[in-house]
């Protein structure tokens, strides 16, 4: 579904990613994960039309999607979550759901759409037409992924959708990712918190320093020197977890 | 009394000036940009009517809505879009150029001398309420003010594009990643920005019975201060900063005495100062979102 | 050399050698060229504080405007200010040879900026460039009004004419050594620091308003002189020259070339004048081998704004970018 080869991303004199290359079969959730600074976000972000790459392919499906604008990318049926969850705080939680759907004009399925999120997140109901603003980070983070899927999309991207949140939260988070798999959605998510990612993942990239440093199936990279000397680098001894 | 007159007064200044203010912020809460040529499609809808001089007031209000609308729009393509990922600073001088461009055609085209126009004479006279004479424009000026930001704020509830624009204007990359189409968003905020230009040019043009290639000036920086008294980036701090400055303005100059009256443009923007010393964010954005500005 | 001096005495010789071929030209020439060095050290001016600090100043033509005043005061003839305007006695009796006027100008201006700027330097992100164009507008307000000593609306004349070729060459390359002088102490690199990240450098203990406070009078006195030299060019003083237009010109003068470096404002500020005397030419007419070519009066400002979106639009950050002047050196030796 999505082919990312040998991608070359820099911001002005900073490279950001040197070279990297990454597969995702439809219905898969693959991880990548890596320490801060790493490339990660920038990896999503190009993908999402964002930012610019220097030079490297990236296909959804046959067609190459890079230098295309996000807004188009979205009506191609690719949502981006951002990190720090970006939802919009001076509107409502209704308005921010709507937005989701800004490419869509099938006005009753969005509608049941906007039902089903509801029952996804509950919470989110309660908070209908409060400012979303007010939202915890936590509820922000149910926003944003609620804001989503009312787009409907093929492509799931998530960028550190645990970040800051406790754990009970983050283990809600994740079962809504689990339940959007079941629906088949392709999802890729992004992770520096190695443990949840690594669980909920078919298959993981390690990044580190703008390269993909190992990758494979979670069950077998979980747990092994390889991937801990891949995640630390090669240069920090043997894996300290 | 005379405290009620000058409230009304000043009322109804703010009023225009919010009007212009909001010109200004829209565009700014959603492109960074400070559009100093707002102040040419002042003009330029003053010169509409100029041009139209004669034709039944409707005509001539309606073409200087159209045209600078259009001219907006105009601007937008050819100007601004290029420089969409401008630094703050090539932004600011680029508006700052298009202002200085547009100002010296038309000064080309009709010369430095002022001119007079008929527009809405019967709205000098005064309306008699109670033992207040109110003259027509003043409570004209209120009323469109009102109902335009009504109808702005209806806008941005209730219509799709305005809930856009909401969006773009608090996160544009946000809004983009969902769909929402940055072309589309700036060119309805450069149209809404160019009708409410061209509603103050049908008071400035009705009040003072002329035009001239620096009329959109003054009103422009008045705007400036006014937006960033609101606070850049909020439509509602916009027309809050556009009040509050025709309350000082027509404050100063009611109160001043009277050799210090000359001076009373000093004052407001030692006021401002003042202001900014206090408030720097504006008044209606935190002092953590200011960092964004 | 450093690379600073290096730029600094190429662009001085670039300086001479222009000056030196306008003497060979016609005296209207003369004239342009030395209006151009005088722009040159207000622009220079301009550059010290927006350019190291990265933050507009919309205030420096207010600036000039204190800068010619208060020379203007204290060098025309007594005789021409008992009439024309209504000083103090010792103000009226007073008048200076140039130079001192100046000094006096620039001292003027220095303690204005240091007072006036101190409370505002606190003032971040747009705040401060609103609060400089306050300062614009006041001072022209102040400068229309006050009749009594700037003669208010009326033009001030009657100023000795000593701006001429070599005193404005003089004045701009004063300016250049002060910009380059300033640029290498702790404080400009300081406030570069700050222009780049306010928050890295706070970080790093630099005192971000104290630096722009000083940047800034600095700025301000530059700017004075180059008000001194402007006002003894023209020989008037008038209010409203000292306002939008004014500032516009100088702001383009500086951005169009790069903001960012000195070699940025000279290069405007060349463009400019070239751009702009190109234009006045063909206002007047230029004659082509009989057939008289002349352009609607207007188009020069009009031709200027035009060539400067281009030019905006190409090449964002302006004209020089990222190019440095330097003697020519082996490759290997110029830093990443």
């Amino acid at each position: 579904m999505l082919s990312v080869k040998d991608l070359h991303v820099s911001y002005g004199n900073i490279v950001a990613l040197r070279g990297v290359s990454l597969e995702l079969a439809k219905g898969e959730i693959v991880a990548v994960i890596g320490p801060n600074g790493a490339g990660k976000s920038t990896l999503l972000l190009t993908i999402a039309g964002v930012v610019r790459a220097k030079h490297g392919e990236v296909r959804l499906g046959e067609s190459s999607i890079l230098g295309i604008a996000p807004e188009v990318l979205a009506s191609h049926g690719i949502a981006l979550v951002p990190e720090g969850r970006h939802i919009f705080g001076s509107l409502t939680v209704a308005e921010n759901i709507a937005l989701g759907a800004t490419t869509r004009r099938d006005r009753q399925a969005i509608a049941a759409d906007v039902e089903r999120a509801l029952d996804m997140f509950p919470i989110l109901r309660e908070r209908y037409r409060q400012r979303a603003g007010k939202l915890s980070g936590g509820e922000q983070q149910m926003l944003a992924i609620a804001r989503a899927l009312l787009a409907r999309p093929k492509l799931l991207l998530l960028d550190e959708p645990s970040l800051g949140l406790a754990p009970l939260v983050v283990r809600q988070v994740y079962e809504a990712i689990f339940e959007l798999k079941r629906q088949g959605i392709t999802i890729l998510v992004v992770e520096q918190s190695v443990h949840r990612a690594v669980a909920a993942a078919d298959r993981t990239y390690v990044v580190n320093s703008g390269q993909v440093a190992i990758s494979g199936r979670s069950a077998d990279l979980h747990g092994t020197a390889a991937f801990d000397a891949a995640y630390f680098g090669a240069a920090s001894g043997a894996g300290e977890r | 009394m005379i405290v009620i007159q000058n409230a009304i007064d000043a009322i109804s200044l703010g009023a225009v000036y919010a009007l212009a203010a909001l010109g200004i912020g829209l565009i700014f809460s959603i492109m960074r940009l400070i559009n100093f040529a707002h102040g040419e499609l002042i003009m330029v809808g003053g010169f509409t009517l100029y041009a139209l001089a004669g034709q039944p007031y409707l005509v001539m209000g309606l073409a200087a809505i159209l045209v600078a609308a259009i001219l907006a729009l105009g601007l937008e393509r050819v100007a601004f879009r290029p420089l969409r990922k401008a630094s703050p600073a090539t932004l600011l001088i680029s508006s700052f150029a298009v202002s200085y461009l547009l100002q010296h055609v038309m000064l080309m085209i009709f010369g430095s001398r002022p001119m007079g126009v008929d527009f809405l004479p019967q709205l000098g006279d005064a309306v008699e309420l109670g033992p207040l004479r109110v003259p027509e424009l003043q409570l004209a000026a209120i009323v469109v003010t009102v109902i335009s930001m009504t109808g702005l704020a209806l806008f941005f509830r209730r219509s799709r594009i305005g809930v856009e624009m909401r969006a773009a204007a608090e996160d544009f990359t946000m809004a983009r990643l969902l769909g929402v189409r940055a072309n589309r968003v700036i060119a309805a905020a450069f149209v809404i920005s160019g009708v409410l230009a061209s509603m103050v040019s049908l008071y400035l043009v009705a009040q003072t019975g002329t035009v001239s290639y620096k009329m959109g000036v003054n009103m422009v920086l008045i705007a400036f201060v006014a937006s960033v008294i609101g606070g850049m980036g909020s439509l509602v701090g916009a027309a809050l900063g556009g009040f509050l400055v025709g309350i000082v303005s027509v404050s100063l100059q009611a109160y001043l005495p009277v050799d210090l009256r000359p001076y009373r443009d000093a004052f407001v923007f030692l006021a401002f100062i003042a202001f900014l010393l206090w408030r720097p964010q504006g008044l209606m954005t935190r002092r953590a979102d200011m960092e964004r500005v | 050399m450093s690379r600073d001096w290096q730029s600094a005495a190429l662009l001085l010789a670039i300086m001479i050698t222009v000056a030196l071929l306008a003497t060979l030209a016609p005296p209207a020439m003369q004239r342009t060229v030395t209006e151009a060095f005088v722009k040159l050290v207000v622009v220079i001016g301009l550059y010290i504080f927006v350019g190291n600090s990265g933050v507009f100043s919309f205030g420096h033509v207010g600036f000039m405007a204190i800068g010619g005043y208060v020379s203007a005061i204290l060098t025309i003839l007594p005789a021409k200010k008992q009439v024309a305007l209504d000083l103090p006695p010792f103000l009226e009796t007073l008048q200076l040879p140039g130079l001192a006027a100046m000094a006096i100008a620039m001292l003027v201006a220095a303690i204005i900026a240091l007072l006036v700027a101190a409370p505002l330097m606190r003032l971040r992100g747009i705040a401060l460039p609103m609060a400089t164009f306050a300062l614009l507008v006041i001072v022209h307000v102040v400068a229309l009004n006050w009749q009594s000593v700037t003669g208010g609306r009326q033009a001030l004349v009657g100023l000795p004419r000593f701006t001429g070729l070599w005193t404005a060459v003089g004045g701009a390359a004063l300016a250049l050594v002060v910009a380059t002088i300033y640029q290498q102490t702790r404080h400009g690199l300081a406030l570069r620091c700050s222009r780049e990240s306010e928050v890295a450098a706070a970080a790093t203990g630099i005192d971000v308003g104290r630096e722009r406070l000083i940047a800034f009078v600095l700025s301000a006195v530059v700017v004075a002189m180059g008000g001194v030299l402007f006002a003894h060019f023209l020989g008037t003083m008038t209010a409203n020259t000292f306002f939008l237009d004014l500032t516009f010109v100088t702001l383009t003068m500086l951005v169009v070339g790069d903001m960012r470096s000195l070699l940025g404002a000279c290069a405007g500020v060349a463009l400019v004048s070239v751009v702009s005397e190109l234009f006045r030419s063909l206002e007047r007419g230029i004659d082509m081998g009989g057939h008289v070519i002349e352009a609607p009066p207007g188009l020069q400002e009009i031709a200027l704004a035009v060539i400067l979106l281009v030019i905006l639009i190409m090449r964002p950050h302006g004209l020089v970018g990222d190019w440095q002047l330097a003697w020519p050196k082996k490759k290997a030796k110029e830093g990443s």
